[in-house]
């Protein structure tokens, strides 16, 4: 596979990620949306880290950053989620509007 | 021809993993989905020439963060049961604005021409040459990750933690 089917493999990718993140109404499944288009982003690196980048060290370890954020991202995530579910018995993202302007 | 086979494979967990978690309406769907999709991307990792960094989504992705978010959809499991049916509206324009979004991209990179390196040597790629940059190069990198898994962590507890004042004065009172 060449640079440009990679890129336009992640493409897609964070294509369904923006749409599960606008479409769905699960709190959960909003994360699972963000996580998508964190992989779409990993996978761009890597691509240009293999196709195009002389020093390969270097995107493998933006890569693992982008692991590591992702999994502090999650675990906060997460606990708001839980804290949401505790405090209003729901995680539908249409009725937590209470700082709507 | 073996190794294309793998490589298209790969590609189709990726898609089918993708498609499964943003399509589907039932959550556990979407996190098998997600799963499906890590594992392909692990695989598409360890073809563009890093098994290191391949373990690593293994392990902290599959192993980690979607069995947490397995955790956390159990502990709220009335959404999960009865998911509320979307409005066609909203499932419409979140689909036209992905389109609008891919499409504006995929013309960029249609024209964009990306200079190629050299071949590097064979070395370059192992998990030494990771280990001697990020102690070298991305000390202060690698560190400040660290504190930011810890706060992470240490923030998680309190926000999850029910809040024990407020029970004890119900119990007082």
């Amino acid at each position: 596979m060449t640079l440009d089917s990679y890129l336009l493999l992640s493409l897609v990718l964070f294509c369904l990620g923006l749409f599960a993140v606008l479409s769905h109404r699960n709190l959960i499944a909003v994360l699972i949306g963000v996580e998508l288009m964190m992989n779409a982003a990993s996978l761009n690196v890597m691509a240009f880290n293999r196709f195009s980048v002389a020093d390969p060290a270097t995107g493998q370890i933006f890569v693992l950053i982008i692991i590591g954020l992702a999994a502090a991202e999650v675990a906060i995530f997460l606990s708001i989620a839980l804290n949401l579910y505790r405090m209003r018995r729901t995680i539908d993202v249409e009725q937590l509007t209470e700082l709507q302007g | 021809m073996i190794e294309q086979g793998v490589q298209y494979l790969f590609v189709g967990l990726v898609l089918i993993g993708g498609g499964m978690a943003a399509l589907s309406r039932h959550v556990l769907y979407n996190i098998i989905g997600l799963g499906i999709s890590l594992f392909g991307l692990a695989g598409l990792f360890l073809q563009l020439g890093s098994p290191f960094v391949a373990a690593m989504q293994l392990l902290i992705y599959l192993g980690g963060i979607t069995v947490a978010i397995v955790f956390a959809m159990m502990l709220s499991i009335a959404m999960v049961l009865n998911p509320p049916a979307r409005t066609p509206i909203k499932t419409a324009f979140a689909a036209v604005s992905a389109l609008i979004f891919g499409v504006g991209v995929y013309g960029v990179l249609s024209k964009a021409t990306f200079a190629s390196a050299p071949p590097t040597a064979q070395e370059a790629w192992g998990v030494g040459q990771i280990g001697y940059a990020l102690l070298e190069h991305y000390n202060l990198v690698f560190e400040t990750l660290s504190v930011v898994l810890l706060l992470a962590i240490i923030g998680a507890i309190l926000i999850a933690r029910p809040d024990r004042t407020a029970e004890r004065g119900e119990n007082a009172a």
